[in-house]
Formats: C-alpha cells, sequence, structure tokens
C-alpha cells in the first residue's frame, strides 16, 4: 500500500513546476510563483552554498585522488620485491649483486630482475638530498627490483630464508610494510574528508533550515492564503522546496565548476607558488599527476545532486514542520 | 452540513467572545450573520473555516468534527469552502487573474482547464479590464470583486463573505448580492456577515444574531 501511495506520489509529482524551479527567477513561468523567488534568499545564501558545495567537491576529489595514487602504489609495490645489499663489509658488492640476481632469477615466480646500479640508487634519494657528486661517497645500499608472478607468487618466506643462508647482508623487503601504511593514510585520508564532508553538510542544512524559517516568516502572509484556500503541506512545501532546489543546482553547480577548475589548475598553481622540482616530485608521489579522470569529475558532480536534494529535503522538511507549528 | 453545539471560544483568559453557541446550517441555506461591531461575527467566521479551535463545545463541517480532523483534512474541507476576508487577504505579486484562480491551482487543476472560467467570472463581476493589474492598483471596490470570484471559482459547497459589500457601491453591491443567491440556486449555502440591513432587506433569508456573545436566530 505505502510502495502504491510512493509510486503515486512520484506519478502526481509536479515535477514540470520542480525543474522551472531550477532556472533563474527571470525565466521561471511568472504563474508557477505563487511564492515569489526574491522573497526565498538573496545572492548571500547562494554564495554560502557554492562555497560548501565547493568546499564538498575539494574534499572529495582530493580523497579520491589520493585514494587512487595510494591503490596505484599498493598495486605497484605488491607486484615487486626488493632485496637489499648491505654495502658495508662487501668486497665485490657487483659480484653480489650479479650472484643474487643470478639466484633469483632462478625462483619460481619471478618474472623479471632488475638489478639497479649504484647510480639508480643515489637517484632515488636525490629528490630529498639534491643532486650531488657527494652522495657516490655514501654507503648506500644497492637494490635489485623483482618483479613477482601475482597470479602464481613466490614463496617469499623461502626465498627470503635462502637468501639470509646463501648470502651474508642481503635482505628481501616484501613491501607489507609500505602496503598496510598506505592503506592506514588512505583509511584516514578518506574518515578526514568523510568528516570534513560531514560538517559540510551540517553547515548547509543549517544554513538552508535558517533560510526557511526566514523565507516562511516573510511569507507567512501567503502561507495563510494558500491555506484558505485549501493548500495542505504538501502543495506549500512544494512551493518553497523547489525554490531551494534550484537554488542548490545552481550554487552546486558554481561550487562543482570552480572546484574542477582548481583540479585542473593545481599543478600550475603549485609551480607558481614556488614549487621547484622537489615539491612537484612529491605532489606526484602523494597525488598521482594531480589530475582528476572521469570518475573524480563524476564525483563532483554527485556532489551537486547531493547539495541540491539536501537543500531540497531540508527546505521540505523545515516547512512541514513550521506548518505544523502553525496549527 | 455544519453544526455548532454548545461552542464557546475565548482568546486566551480573557473572558468568552462566543457562548453556548448552538445552530445547524443545512445544505443549500441561504443565512445572514450579523450583530453590532464587535460582537463576534468574524471569529465565528473563522470557527466555521476551522481557523481558530472552540475552547468548549463541538463543530461538524460536512458531517466531521473538527477537533479531530488532521491539517491534511482539514485543507480537503477546506477546499469545499470559499471564503471572502473583509480585509480581501489578495497576494500582491500576483495578478487579478492568476489571484483569481488560486485554488484551482491548489485543486491541481491546469491552466487550460480554468483559463476561460476564470477570464469569464471576473468578466461577471466586473474586472474584465483589470485581470492582469496587480491589487496595489485595484480599488477597495475592485480588491473585494477579486476576493470574492476567488472564493467562488471552485464551486464551493459553503461559501463564507465577511462584509462582501463593505467597500462597494450599491449596483456593485446588488450585482455581488445576486451572485451570491445564484450560486445558492445552484446548490451553494451561504452565510454573509454583515451589518448592512439594505443588503439584508433586499432577501428573505433567515438571520444569525450575534449579541454579547450568544447566538440567536430570527
Amino acid at each position: 500500500m505505502n510502495l502504491v501511495r510512493f509510486i503515486d506520489n512520484i506519478r502526481t509529482y509536479p515535477w514540470r513546476e520542480l525543474l522551472t524551479g531550477l532556472l533563474p527567477a527571470r525565466f521561471q513561468a511568472k504563474t508557477a510563483q505563487i511564492v515569489p523567488s526574491a522573497s526565498i534568499a538573496g545572492n548571500a545564501l547562494t554564495v554560502v552554498i557554492a562555497i560548501m558545495s565547493f568546499l564538498a567537491c575539494l574534499t572529495a576529489g582530493a580523497v579520491y585522488l589520493v585514494n587512487q595514487s595510494a591503490q596505484a602504489w599498493v598495486n605497484d609495490i605488491a607486484s615487486e620485491i626488493t632485496i637489499e645489499l648491505d654495502p658495508v663489509n662487501t668486497a665485490d658488492i657487483e659480484k653480489k649483486m650479479t650472484l643474487v640476481s643470478l639466484f633469483l632469477a632462478k625462483q619460481a615466480g619471478i618474472t623479471r630482475v632488475k638489478p639497479l646500479t649504484a647510480n639508480d640508487s643515489a637517484k632515488l634519494l636525490e629528490p630529498w638530498l639534491g643532486h650531488s657528486d657527494a652522495l657516490s661517497a655514501l654507503p648506500i645500499p644497492r637494490l635489485i627490483a623483482v618483479e613477482i608472478d601475482r597470479s602464481n607468487p613466490p614463496d617469499i618466506k623461502t626465498i627470503s630464508e635462502a637468501l639470509s643462508q646463501n648470502f651474508e647482508g642481503v635482505t628481501l623487503d616484501d613491501h607489507r610494510r609500505w602496503q598496510a601504511e598506505i592503506r592506514t593514510l588512505t583509511r584516514s585520508a578518506a574518515l578526514g574528508g568523510l568528516a570534513v564532508l560531514g560538517l559540510v553538510a551540517a553547515a548547509t542544512i543549517a544554513v538552508i533550515v535558517s533560510a526557511t524559517r526566514s523565507a516562511m516568516a516573510s511569507n507567512r502572509e501567503i502561507i495563510e492564503v494558500l491555506h484558505y484556500v485549501g493548500a495542505n503541506e504538501r502543495f506549500i512545501s512544494r512551493e518553497f522546496e523547489r525554490h531551494f532546489l534550484g537554488l542548490g543546482v545552481r550554487a552546486g553547480l558554481v561550487g562543482a565548476v570552480t572546484a574542477a577548475i582548481v583540479f585542473l589548475l593545481l599543478p600550475v598553481v603549485m609551480h607558481l607558488l614556488g614549487g621547484g622540482g622537489v615539491t612537484a616530485t612529491e605532489m606526484s608521489r602523494l597525488v598521482g599527476a594531480g589530475e582528476l579522470d572521469f570518475s573524480g569529475y563524476l564525483l563532483c558532480a554527485m556532489v551537486v545532486f547531493v547539495v541540491a536534494a539536501l537543500c531540497m529535503i531540508t527546505s521540505r522538511l523545515g516547512v512541514i514542520r513550521v506548518l505544523k507549528s502553525y496549527a | 452540513m455544519i453544526r455548532f453545539e454548545n461552542v464557546g471560544l475565548r482568546y486566551g483568559t480573557g473572558p468568552e467572545i462566543l457562548r453556548d453557541v448552538t445552530f445547524h446550517v443545512l445544505p443549500g441555506s441561504f443565512h445572514f450573520l450579523t450583530g453590532p461591531s464587535g460582537a463576534g461575527k468574524t471569529t465565528l467566521l473563522r470557527l466555521l473555516f476551522m481557523s481558530l479551535r472552540p475552547t468548549r463545545g463541538l463543530i461538524f463541517v460536512f458531517g466531521e468534527n473538527v477537533s479531530e480532523i488532521t491539517a491534511a483534512g482539514r485543507a480537503e474541507l477546506r477546499r469545499r469552502i470559499g471564503i471572502v476576508f473583509q480585509d480581501f487577504r489578495l497576494l500582491d505579486h500576483l495578478t487579478t487573474w492568476e489571484n483569481v484562480a488560486l485554488p484551482l491551482r491548489v485543486m491541481g487543476k491546469t491552466e487550460a482547464d480554468y483559463r476561460e472560467d476564470v477570464t469569464d467570472l471576473l468578466r461577471w463581476v466586473g474586472l474584465g479590464d483589470r485581470i492582469d493589474a496587480y491589487p496595489e492598483v485595484l480599488s477597495g471596490g475592485e480588491k473585494q470583486r477579486a476576493a470574492i470570484a476567488r472564493a467562488v471559482i471552485g464551486r464551493p459547497e459553503l461559501l463564507l463573505a465577511d462584509e462582501p459589500t463593505g467597500n462597494v457601491d450599491p449596483v456593485i453591491a446588488d450585482r455581488l448580492l445576486r451572485l451570491f443567491v445564484e450560486l445558492n440556486r445552484l446548490g451553494t449555502s451561504v452565510i454573509i456577515a454583515t451589518h448592512d440591513y439594505a443588503l439584508m432587506d433586499q432577501l428573505d433569508a433567515p438571520r444569525l444574531v450575534l449579541y454579547e456573545g450568544q447566538l440567536e436566530l430570527r
């Protein structure tokens, strides 16, 4: 019965009038405005909601970027293990590199063994230490990057034990610790993002509740007349909610488009703010390319939808609540 | 149609404005509600229109006990009642045509269904050339006629009018009375609150007389 009523409500809802509410006031049919747009909210409310939407899009986009980047990291490092050779107390490290590489290449489940030269190892430290000839004098550990077959992974524990037994000063890092830390970082970022989104939603609701009350107070005479001509709560709330829906969509779009522009310009802005090669590298490591893909922009579009729905539903509940207090 | 049983009303802790008011309004009837200024005519109309609740007694509107109906039920009942307020209650941002069409919009009718009806009614009440005018440029009499047109456009079963001829000249007053009588002939019950004896003398209709909070049928 409730489902039938629900479907009937959807069928009989004045969608056309609702959609006209999305248009700016000057483009709306005059006969559609029992409650005039100008009496609902000024530009200040639109700006506030646009800012909320902008913040929500920025947060959602940033969390999405970090998540995508972290996922790429995890996928990347889960496909590799790293063998580290202690450079101290090793007379002929190049020979040892070759022996260890040959040993690894024979193991099942290993697809590629790539010994890194001393220069390669030093380059890994350049983003933090800078380019310096002094790096060559440092006892930098030598590394062997090993790609593993993820569909038929090797027995890491056995390989690790065999390396320890056969080669002194050789250790195996299966990146598990890094994977765990990345996951922790991603979860923290997601939780932080959710908290920010929650705060933005709460602030938006508070602003809309206040604006709804104010709109109802300034339109009290209209509400009374609507009551007198037999309008029920649904009709009256619809007259208000479509204005708030329009406001939510317009402000949401402004916020989302602005956030999209920020994401597009982020690399340029970082450069203009004086970020050198190190900053760019760090940013790249943190958030990948720093650009949203289609799904990221879809997320921003969803923020518009959520903001608009929030405005509409909050105003509806606010109107009905105030109407009940009139009774 | 309407039944009042020992209805009393007071505002806050003040004295009773209405005391032991008992009367019936039958379908198709025509009543004048009269009495001196401050006797409670408007208050009684507001009780009839369910915008006030009695402090004691029972009121039945179209068979429903108004103390027990929901807000949605009250809205449904109000669609069956047309009301003309002394202060017109027209919406200033809507044209005369849009004000008169308001009850039909609330009923969910489409503009195409009622466009001609609204225009015809406005012509009938002498506002054919004021269709697109806003209330602020209408005279008192024009506002009165627009308010009456809004009250009757939905062909209500009960029409309540508070001093409907108070702001119009005798010719228009006569015309409006004929409109009420015509509606009554078509089956609408009419209650007109007035202290215009000239108006009441034009029609042989029962008078509900309010005096010092009590109602008497004459």
